[in-house]
């Protein structure tokens, strides 16, 4: 069977198509393609500005996808979309265009929840059974664990996500916002090595970070009207944004580990799978390893093409609950910009 | 789930001296807990290990590590002196190294007084078992009744003093045994890890008796807790053992409301607290986010 | 001869004995304590005056934290043996400490807690220069006599331990049911509280 999976609830507009073999076996990734929407540096990407993105890329990408993809209307089984979460304007716009597609093409449509199409995709990639999955993006923090056909959120951030705070730094900074500002701000922090003292807010699983982006940008502030520089105070150099990037990963990071391990020693799994676009930090994903590694156990991780928002994993958690004989009428082919993760019944898995 | 194979970490001086060596009771996240003695074999104490996290900076594991024990150590400490039953602090260590130990790395160490005696949760898991044999339910319903009843009223003095658990459990619940206890009856372990015993129930029915009606109610496990007088943060504390109780003791339910009622006796403002709860239960601990 | 008991405490290594005698009926303390303002390196000893000591474990618990401190390269006074005294105060204030613990001109009962820092140092070394020098009638360590020359009202003002405590409240309890609660339980509770002020002692 064959999906389409039309993924734009931030600002990146993926198109995929997975093929799930008859007899099983692993899912083959027939396209998987994406155009981002880059705003100026010092700007984030406004809703209306997205969305006028996203509708005029839409039709360019699904075609594109079909020619790569080698396959023809009939060979699609199902048209998957974002239903939720994200930002509204841009999740309507990929919403109409995937009920155009299925009114056109005479498909069902299948609304996706895009944590767990993060999840699903995540598992397929790593092959991870079980793992206690730490979503971490632009619009998400949570610490996930599946029981009884959901996934539960064992903790989550209680007011920003982390990549809204290290996007919103990178505003702060001027940094460009190409390819994108976590990236710009990891490259960034690798030149960095005084680690300055940022608030550090963890309460049980859950975090919170709006108070250390508060700090982080006062320091930046500092260090913008002081022109002599402001030196550490025990090393003595003078206080970089290199170092900035540095302290500030090192602190938001170390409290997504804790979190996660907190959530590892609860449910007593010792794999971890992280998804969402900061999960692409190398940073991170090395903090996560040697966490693991001290519990016996190891660190799931995927490369931007699956990490960054796209297509194919909307595509392959749509198809799984297709297969199991949901879909989603037209009538009910809405979007929303609030939609837990525990809220999907995971009918595919025991 | 797989088998994964957990080492813990090597203990940091002094006990590495330690005749014979401290026992692993459990190991969480952050810390493990051990049973070891004080200064004389005689005197049996438990160890709580924080070790360092070697994939945070160096820094800032120092800096968490210290401030974790140290909050931990002075909540009980102060706790104590108001009064309130908890494990007394015997040492702590959370400063770095120099000199000739520096290498022993991060990590720090809370030594407490150990509680012998057995965790509210294997108390009732034992209380259960015994109902269905020993044909005495309501007997021993009324039983678990005071002990819910001591609980509330330990729960509202340590809010009254404005210490918040932040973890409450019926793990983090210790009974301990009475003076009239006969020893050697349970396996009691600090920090939520007694067990339960394994006689029958007419056997046990006594021995269950003078743990509920008896027993002393220790709070232990102060790793999250944190200094609040807000209504807000001792409802969330409460709803927090509630929901606890509920997935761990369904059976018990309607005992728990002696713990509320107990609360809501033992001091002025409870009552406030109560009703603060009935709205933190109506809207659940997690907010619906927004993508 | 002085009645030297030598004790090895738990955890630390065997090789680290600790030597403790106890005196009644002191009449040169005045001496004793020139000795340690002139830093004689003779006299390095832990001169605890005994009135303010509640129990065995109350002294060893400062003897415990002295010593881990010092293996861990932290003393914040001259040597061990004034760590000792130092670790036994509530508060960070050394001078302090060592007026509120360490031995006065007006000392009666003594304490002295002597650590075999190296192998010459034995317990009859110890004992000889002791016999030699301190004017006084040696007495066993041991936890009745300690308790003998206690000051409780002293060690409460120390400690700030109010009324506070469950001690108060148990006693209460007690007399409702008629059951005697006696001292014991009392500087038990006693016991547990200051060696909780103990160990946060300069923990920042």
């Amino acid at each position: 069977m064959i999906a389409l999976g039309l993924e734009g609830s931030a600002n990146k507009l993926g198109v995929g198509l997975i093929l799930h073999p008859p007899k099983g076996g692993p899912a083959q990734i027939l396209a998987n393609i994406r155009h981002t929407f880059i705003s100026p540096p010092g700007e984030g990407f406004l809703p209306k500005d997205t969305a006028k993105h996203h509708r005029a890329w839409v039709v360019r990408l699904v075609k594109q996808a079909m020619k790569e993809a080698n396959v023809s209307v009939d060979d699609v089984n199902c048209i998957c979309y974002t239903k939720g979460p994200g930002m509204g304007a841009p999740l309507q716009s990929v919403a109409v265009a995937a009920r155009m597609l299925s009114l056109l093409w005479g498909k069902e449509l299948v609304g996706v929840n895009h944590c767990v199409g993060h999840i699903e995709m995540g598992r397929e990639i790593t092959g991870a059974q079980n793992p206690v999955v730490l979503y971490v993006s632009g619009g998400n923090t949570q610490v996930i664990a599946y029981a009884s056909q959901r996934y539960r959120i064992f903790g989550e951030a209680l007011d920003i996500a982390v990549g809204n705070c290290l996007d919103r730094f990178a505003r702060t900074l001027n940094i460009s916002n190409d390819p994108a500002p976590g990236y710009n701000i990891e490259q960034m922090a690798k030149k960095g090595k005084n680690l300055l003292d940022l608030p550090y807010a963890v309460k049980g699983m859950d975090c919170s970070f709006s108070g250390i982006l508060a700090t982080v940008d006062s320091l930046a502030a500092k260090l913008e009207q002081d022109t002599t520089g402001c030196r550490d105070e025990t090393t003595g150099e003078i206080i970089t944004h290199e170092d900035l990037c540095f302290s500030l990963q090192e602190t938001v990071f170390a409290m997504l580990v804790e979190i996660t391990e907190r959530a590892m020693a609860h449910v007593g799994s010792s794999q971890v799978l992280i998804v969402g676009g900061v999960g692409c930090n190398e940073r991170l994903q090395e903090m996560m390893g040697m966490m693991a590694s001290a519990r016996g156990g190891s660190v799931f991780a995927t490369d931007e093409r699956f990490c960054i928002d796209n297509g194919i994993m909307i595509a392959h958690a749509g198809l799984l609950a297709y297969r199991t004989g949901f879909t989603t009428s037209l009538e009910e082919s809405t979007c929303t910009q609030r939609f837990r993760t525990d809220e999907v019944l995971v009918k595919w898995r025991d | 789930m797989s088998a994964s194979v957990f080492s813990p970490p090597h203990l940091p001086p002094p006990f590495v001296n330690t005749v014979p060596p401290p026992t692993l009771i459990s190991q969480g996240a952050e810390a493990l807990l051990y049973r070891t003695h004080f200064l004389q074999s005689t005197h049996p104490c438990a160890l709580k290990y924080r070790p360092s996290k070697p994939y945070r900076h160096p820094t800032l594991d120092a800096r968490l590590t210290k401030h974790r024990i140290l909050s931990e150590a002075r909540t009980m400490v102060r706790m104590r002196k108001e009064g309130l039953k908890v494990p007394g602090v015997l040492g702590v260590d959370c400063e770095p190294a120099h000199g000739d130990n520096a290498r022993k790395g991060g990590g720090g160490w809370m030594m407490m007084e150990w509680v012998e005696g057995q965790t509210a949760k294997d108390l009732l898991v034992a209380v259960k078992e015994t109902r269905k044999s020993c044909g005495r339910e309501e007997v021993l319903r009324e039983q678990v009744r005071n002990l819910m009843h001591r609980i509330g009223t330990i729960l509202c003095k340590m809010h009254e003093i404005g210490v918040i658990h932040g973890d409450l459990t019926t793990s983090n619940l210790m009974i301990r045994h009475g003076a009239q206890q006969p020893h050697g009856i349970t396996d009691g372990h600090a920090e939520g890890h007694g067990r339960a015993n394994n006689t029958s129930g007419i056997e046990t029915e006594p021995i269950l008796r003078e743990a509920l009606v008896n027993g002393e109610v220790v709070l232990i496990d102060f790793g999250l807790a944190t200094s609040s007088i807000q209504d807000e943060d001792k409802a969330v504390d409460l709803y927090v053992l509630e929901r606890a109780f509920g997935s761990t003791h369904p059976e018990a339910e309607d005992e728990f409301n002696e713990v509320l009622k107990a609360y809501g006796e033992s001091s002025r403002g409870a009552r406030v607290v109560l009703k603060r709860l009935e709205d933190v239960r109506l809207r659940g601990r997690k907010k619906s986010m927004i993508g | 001869m002085a009645l030297i008991q030598t004790l090895s405490l738990a955890h630390l290594p065997p090789s680290l004995a600790v030597h403790v005698a106890l005196y009644q009926e002191v009449t040169n303390a005045s001496f004793l304590q020139q000795q340690l303002l002139l830093g004689n390196s003779d006299f390095e000893y832990a001169f605890i005056d005994a009135s303010v000591i509640l129990s065995p474990n109350h002294l060893l618990a400062a003897v415990f934290r002295a010593v881990n401190d010092s293996d861990n390269g932290r003393l914040k006074s001259r040597n061990v043996h004034s760590e000792i005294v130092f670790a036994l105060s509530p508060n960070n204030n050394i001078a302090t400490s060592f007026r509120t613990f360490g031995i006065l001109p007006t000392t009666r009962s003594l304490l002295v807690v002597k650590i075999s820092t190296n192998p010459s140092i034995t317990a009859s070394s110890i004992s000889q220069h002791l016999s030699a020098t301190i004017e006084g009638t040696a007495i066993e360590f041991s936890k009745d006599n300690i308790s003998k020359f206690t000051d409780i009202k002293k060690v409460k003002k120390i400690y700030k331990i109010g009324n506070k405590t469950d001690v108060q409240e148990r006693k209460n309890r007690g007399s409702e049911k008629g059951t005697v609660v006696g001292e014991l339980d009392d500087k038990k509770e006693m016991e547990v509280v200051i060696l909780g002020m103990m160990a946060l002692r300069g923990q920042t």
